[in-house]
């Protein structure tokens, strides 16, 4: 699959160095995450608590929940930056549907469609037009932010219904709905890109989009629905997001799209497609995560907070570079 | 081997400072809607400057909602987490992150509103009337243009708490004018520079036409003020009416450049820890803040126990905008 491999001659004898170097790029990662984890538990007594933990997920759910759909998007080359806005916009169109007393499945129904739509937009401006995905997404992140303010006349939808409010603060056993809804979503995208002849195209279009197509593969069609997943995903969190601070809000998820592509990138994916994986978006998604309760329960000003993040977005950036050198 | 002995010195001593500590000090933790602004940064500013946190009473920790509700709902979570005292908080929405504060009542963990109420009527504010402070100004412009001509509004960000409730009183006042005609009504995002952009267009497409100009804060009206300026009118013959009292609005205040009414920064934040330390310690408490003496007309102590206190709206006038400005900068 990918023709970059078959190109590089081969070498009989791997040096130490590089085998170093090889581990280094591999589990850099992993490696500041766990070390990350170690310093904080030192630092704060309630690092480890199972309740603390629990924090983490929930807080990084919606960022999560946006990075798997930001993953397939990258994949293929391209990029979101409307999922923010999208967010916004599917969670006041499920709290409309949700606080006129319509029931849990049309208002779930509702915010996931407006999401699709939305989504499918960008995907047939960047599949279709061929406007490239950055011009095409952007213009989206201004239009849905606007249709967002239209169509609650800028005002935030409230009272929202109890069943409504449990996507944020119900529980399935131990485990918060956020959470589960995170880990569902996650576990099934997952699965789609690694065991689906669909999940092979998307890497392919992304790696080659030339050799893709001469293989047979409808390169449009798979640029087209990355963004449709993408898109349904931003729904999804928009919803979980309403229920978690129990009103739709037409600001919501303002510049949400950095963090979701700052957890693809730390999570060692390609902006230049092709390379990259799921659990890596995960694990970038849960470093963010954990640099901000951390430095929460330190007490570190918010400050410190986006140079820390801003750093380890740059490094990661940095091992990806090292490795396309190598080849 | 030495590395470890230095860890277990450490979290020794970090564990006989904690229990050392923890006898007298209430760890308090205020989420405030964002940073970013000077009216926020002045709240922060003033609450760490409480006799309470001063002495070692209180120890406050700050955590910046970045104008997002999810965040401010997250840091709730981790004060809960972390058995904090008390939480002070200060909410980008009214309606948002009621759960959280459920949440952390549930645990016993008292919250107490500042600058923005919470929609719940367990939770005690401490603030000002955003209501009150949007008809005041709408008020004064109205008499400022003689009740009558073409006014336009600078608003807030759209769907903030602040910017509906200010729009709610100025839309009531003007309204009550039947000679005033809300010609233009559009958002700069509570920023300076937007509203400078929006005030000069503005001036573009209504050219002598414009009587007034409401601006839901100060940032924006001194970026309206520079568009006037710029267009060569003078803000006597274009009056701006705007809310907040920062520094640089009492300046302009003074020169008669536009007219504003201070909410109180540091009463806000200090009486809100206050009333917080009356629900930790009891009735024995007594308020230390300096604020109490300066509103003691207007705002009652009440024993800490009143459901809300509501500060009042201080015109800025020639007269006190000098005191007014050593009490905001602290200088």
């Amino acid at each position: 699959m990918n023709a970059q491999t078959l190109t590089t001659p081969a070498t009989a004898t791997v040096a130490p160095r590089q085998r170093m170097r090889t581990f280094i790029d591999r589990f850099a990662m992993p490696i500041i995450f766990v070390v990350l984890c170690v310093v904080l538990a030192f630092s704060s007594e309630y690092f480890l608590t199972a309740r603390n933990l629990m924090d983490i997920l929930r807080q990084t759910s919606i960022n999560g929940i946006l990075a798997i759909g930001m993953t397939y998007v990258i994949l293929t080359k391209g990029i979101d930056l409307s999922v923010g806005s999208i967010l916004a916009f599917a969670g006041i169109c499920s709290g409309l549907i949700a606080a006129q007393g319509h029931g849990l499945l049309a208002a779930l129904s509702a915010g996931l469609l407006a999401g699709a739509v939305l989504g499918a937009v960008n995907g047939f401006v960047v599949a279709r037009l061929s406007v490239p995905p950055f011009v095409a997404t952007l213009g989206m992140l201004s239009v849905a932010r606007g249709l967002t303010y239209i169509v609650n006349d800028g005002s935030p939808v409230a009272d929202l219904p109890d069943a409504y409010l449990s996507l944020g603060d119900g529980k399935l056993g131990p485990l918060s709905m956020p959470i589960v809804i995170f880990a569902a979503v996650a576990l099934l995208f997952w699965m789609v890109l690694k065991y689906t002849t669909y999940g092979r195209y998307v890497y392919a279009v992304g790696g080659n989009e030339k050799s893709a197509r001469t293989s047979g593969i409808g390169v449009r069609k798979v640029i087209f629905s990355v963004y449709v997943v993408s898109g349904l995903l931003a729904g999804l969190a928009g919803m979980v997001l309403s229920a978690r601070t129990t009103s739709a809000l037409p600001q919501a998820g303002l510049s949400y799209e950095l963090d979701a592509i700052a957890a693809v990138v730390i999570g060692g994916t390609s902006l230049s497609g092709g390379t990259g994986s799921l659990v890596g978006t995960l694990f970038g998604a849960l470093l963010i995560g954990v640099i901000n309760n951390g430095l929460n329960l330190l007490g570190v000003s918010s400050y410190y907070q986006q140079v820390a993040k801003g750093l380890i977005i740059v490094l990661a950036v940095l091992l990806d570079v090292s490795r396309k050198k190598q080849r | 081997m030495k590395l470890r002995k230095l860890l277990v010195c450490m979290l020794a001593a970090s564990t006989l400072m904690a229990g050392a500590v923890e006898a007298k000090t209430y760890k308090i933790g205020a989420a405030v809607y964002g940073l970013k602004g000077q009216f926020m940064q002045a709240w922060v500013k003033s609450i760490k400057e409480h006799p309470a946190v001063k002495d070692g009473t209180v120890q406050i920790t700050v955590f910046d909602g970045n104008y997002d509700a999810n965040t401010q709902n997250n840091q709730i979570e981790t004060m809960i987490t972390q058995h904090y005292d008390a939480i002070i908080f200060v909410p980008i929405d009214t309606k948002a992150s009621v759960g959280a504060v459920r949440h952390a009542m549930a645990e016993d963990i008292p919250v107490v509103a500042s600058n923005t109420k919470v929609a719940s009527d367990k939770v005690v504010y401490v603030g000002n009337d955003d209501v009150e402070g949007g008809r005041l100004q709408a008020a004064a412009l109205a008499k400022q243009i003689g009740g009558k001509g073409n006014v336009v509004i600078i608003q807030g960000p759209i769907g903030q708490s602040a910017q509906i409730d200010r729009e709610k009183g100025e839309l009531e006042v003007l309204a009550k004018n039947p000679g005033i005609k809300i010609i233009e009504k559009k958002t700069a995002n509570w920023d300076r520079a937007q509203a400078l952009s929006l005030t000069e267009d503005w001036l573009n497409a209504h050219p002598k036409q414009i009587a007034g100009i409401v601006s839901q804060n100060d940032d924006m009206a001194l970026g309206a003020l520079q568009a006037l300026k710029s267009h060569g009118v003078s803000p006597k013959d274009v009056p701006i009416t705007s809310i907040d009292g920062m520094p640089d609005a009492i300046k302009a205040a003074q020169a008669g450049e536009i007219t504003t009414f201070l909410q109180d920064a540091q009463a806000q934040s200090q009486g809100a820890l206050d009333v917080t330390l009356a629900k930790l310690i009891g009735d024995s408490y007594k308020p230390r803040s300096v604020i109490w003496q300066r509103y003691g007309n207007q705002v009652k102590w009440a024993d800490g126990k009143a459901a809300s206190y509501i500060l009042p709206w201080v015109p800025v006038t020639p007269q006190n905008a000098d005191a007014l400005y050593k009490q905001v900068t602290g200088g």
